[in-house]
């Protein structure tokens, strides 16, 4: 059973909403093949119906409710001086609560084959009867989920295909998990988890998930599910943390929300992760992951008190970096080769491959911050005063070093925020660093050349090196 | 569990031992008898940890300052990876559940039951 709430936004007093197509699409994103889907209006004035989609038609039936239930007809529960505890906002609405007693308020669809049993000429409405308003449908799917969720034994010995299915897998769990927590919690993630993501710590988990002998592409989407989760729930804090705004285009969620949300959706979100973890019932995998987890949090600290410093040296940058960013990739590829049942010396190479890959990775992302094309405004790290390497490189530089230096010990405007993204783009830094994260990107492709990979040894260093050439 | 050992559950926490997390770690060893002379002492601690972990971050109430924030954070890892090394799967399960109860609570703006009554339960669940 997956549980769910379906939004939308009326902006007519009386309007028909047809949302066949997003229920279609729920039912898609649920992976529910044979079965059924229950909707029920959470509204007095809001009814379901199912008919045709016929803009003339749509109208007579306006015309009919109002006939039956005018709204100037005088309706006692509009008489607010007879009512008890009537709200300083309370609509004149008796006319619509009446025509919603000619509708229904729930309506239970069939599913066969992954699709909506609908006649030719059926669509399904939400009928506004007091708009505009924001509104919300409770929704319950249940019945025979996807194979994609029980993939099969042969399924997931064939090649063939594995990045789109395997993809496909972890996002329908991560959308299948969300869909079970409370809105409180699960609408901030939702729309966090939505903005996009590179998703590169749930693919590392499913790749190395094939590894060794034992491979069960399920429980392998659960674990990918359960540290993009915990990745995000990181990024909830970390965003409160460092005063951040906007992440990937969107508000942070302590900006839209409140610090106290965000603390809550944090915390829901790192022990669902953990339950998750736990639920596999493979002690190894869970002690990696907590480990992991204690040393993302131990950087965090480190990362905070550094920022008297600001910004640094490449020794302090490299214990943070290892412990915020590399300590996740090399947990997720660990823990999916313990899933798999990897040889020892196998998983000891993957966790070298991950943690080198994290920290290039994180250059690399140090580096986006001064690149024009990253669709996010050029500097944002300078002026949250956030570690970074080509800023480090860029005042130990023997021409802007010293400009550079004066200019992050004031207080950052946009002035002196352009200026020192100016001089670190005209310094060797980013070229420097650049470099470094390349470096290290071979380092990781070298570290799993030696040991046995199950064909998956292009995949993996195809992903090494595409993590670092970007500029997004 | 020696003093040593438990010194070194403590590592960068320690100025939390004399300001509650003792208290706290005291009031769980009867809840924690049973699971074995080794594990007990870490069980203990995780509790008290995710009591003042959540204590520390203000979930439920006021936001606490960065900082203090991610020291609670600490807490709550720390936690975490002692129930990795000292627990069952189900009472590793039994305390996420209770951590989750306690975070929709907080974002709903409702009351949760205290978190030591809880984490007490969670032990009776998880044995």
């Amino acid at each position: 059973m997956i549980s769910g709430r379906l939004r939308f936004d009326t902006s007519h007093a009386t309007e028909f909403v047809d949302l066949t197509e997003r229920i279609g699409d729920e039912v898609q994103k649920a992976g529910l093949r044979t079965g059924r889907i229950h909707l029920q209006s959470l509204h007095t004035t809001l009814g379901l119906a199912i008919n045709e989609n016929e803009p003339l038609l749509l109208r007579d039936f306006q015309h009919l409710l109002e006939r039956l239930a005018p709204g100037d007809a005088g309706y006692e529960h509009d008489d607010f001086t007879r009512r008890f505890e009537v709200a300083v906002d309370e609509p004149v609405n008796g006319h619509a609560h009446c025509r919603q007693l000619l509708l229904t308020g729930f309506v239970t669809l069939l599913v066969e084959e992954g699709r909506l049993v609908m006649g030719r000429w059926q669509s399904v409405f939400a009928v506004e009867l007091d708009g505009p308003r924001h509104r919300q449908l409770a929704m319950q799917l249940d019945g025979d989920f996807s194979p994609s969720h029980r993939v099969g034994k042969s399924a997931s010995r064939s090649k063939a295909g594995w990045g789109d299915t395997t993809a496909e897998l972890v996002e329908m769990e991560i959308t299948r998990q969300l869909m079970t927590d409370p809105d409180p919690v699960a609408l901030p993630m939702r729309r966090l988890m939505e903005a996009g993501g590179k998703r590169l710590r749930p693919k590392l988990v499913q790749l190395t998930s094939r590894i060794g002998p034992t491979q069960e592409p399920q429980r392998a989407a659960s674990l990918a599910a359960a540290v993009e989760l915990l990745h995000n729930a990181t990024l909830i804090h970390d965003d409160y943390v460092d005063e951040s705004t906007h992440r990937r285009g969107r508000p942070t969620v302590a900006a839209a929300e409140g610090a106290e949300r965000a603390i809550a959706v944090g915390d829901y979100y790192f022990a669902k992760a953990t339950r998750l973890i736990a639920e596999l019932g493979n002690a190894s995998v869970a002690t990696t992951m907590a480990e992991a987890l204690e040393a993302i949090c131990a950087s965090q600290i480190d990362d905070v008190a550094q920022r008297g410093a600001f910004p640094g040296d490449h020794d302090s940058y490299m214990r943070v970096v290892r412990g915020k960013t590399a300590a996740l990739f090399a947990a997720a590829c660990v823990s999916g080769a313990l899933l798999s049942d990897a040889p020892a010396d196998v998983i000891e190479a993957l966790r070298r491959y991950g943690e080198l890959l994290g920290i290039a990775f994180q250059m690399a992302d140090d580096m986006v911050d001064f690149s024009p094309d990253s669709g996010k405004p050029i500097g944002l790290d300078i002026r949250q005063r956030a570690l970074s390497l080509p800023l480090i490189y860029a005042a130990e530089d023997r021409s802007v070093g010293p400009e550079v230096r004066t200019l992050l010990a004031g207080s950052l405007g946009d002035n002196e925020v352009d200026r020192v993204a100016e001089l670190v783009t005209a310094s060797d830094a980013l070229r420097r660093v650049g470099d470094e994260a390349r470096g290290l990107v071979e380092q990781a492709v070298r570290e799993i050349e030696a040991v046995e990979l199950d064909g998956l040894r292009p995949t993996l260093v195809g992903l090494a090196r595409s993590a670092v050439d970007r500029t997004a | 569990m020696s003093v040593l050992a438990l010194d070194r559950e403590l590592e960068r926490l320690e100025g939390l031992w004399a300001d509650g997390l003792s208290d706290s770690y005291r009031s769980y060893l009867e809840a924690v008898a049973g699971h074995g002379p080794a594990a007990e002492p870490k069980l203990a601690l995780a509790a008290a940890l995710i009591e003042v972990g959540l204590r520390l971050q203000g979930l439920g109430g006021r936001a606490a300052p960065p900082p203090t924030l991610l020291m609670g954070d600490l807490c709550l890892a720390r936690a975490s990876r002692l129930l990795a090394d000292a627990a069952g799967q189900s009472l590793q399960v039994a305390f996420a559940q209770a951590i989750e109860t306690l975070a929709a609570a907080a974002a709903s703006g409702q009351q949760a039951r205290p978190v030591r009554e809880l984490l007490v339960h969670a032990f009776a669940a998880g044995r």
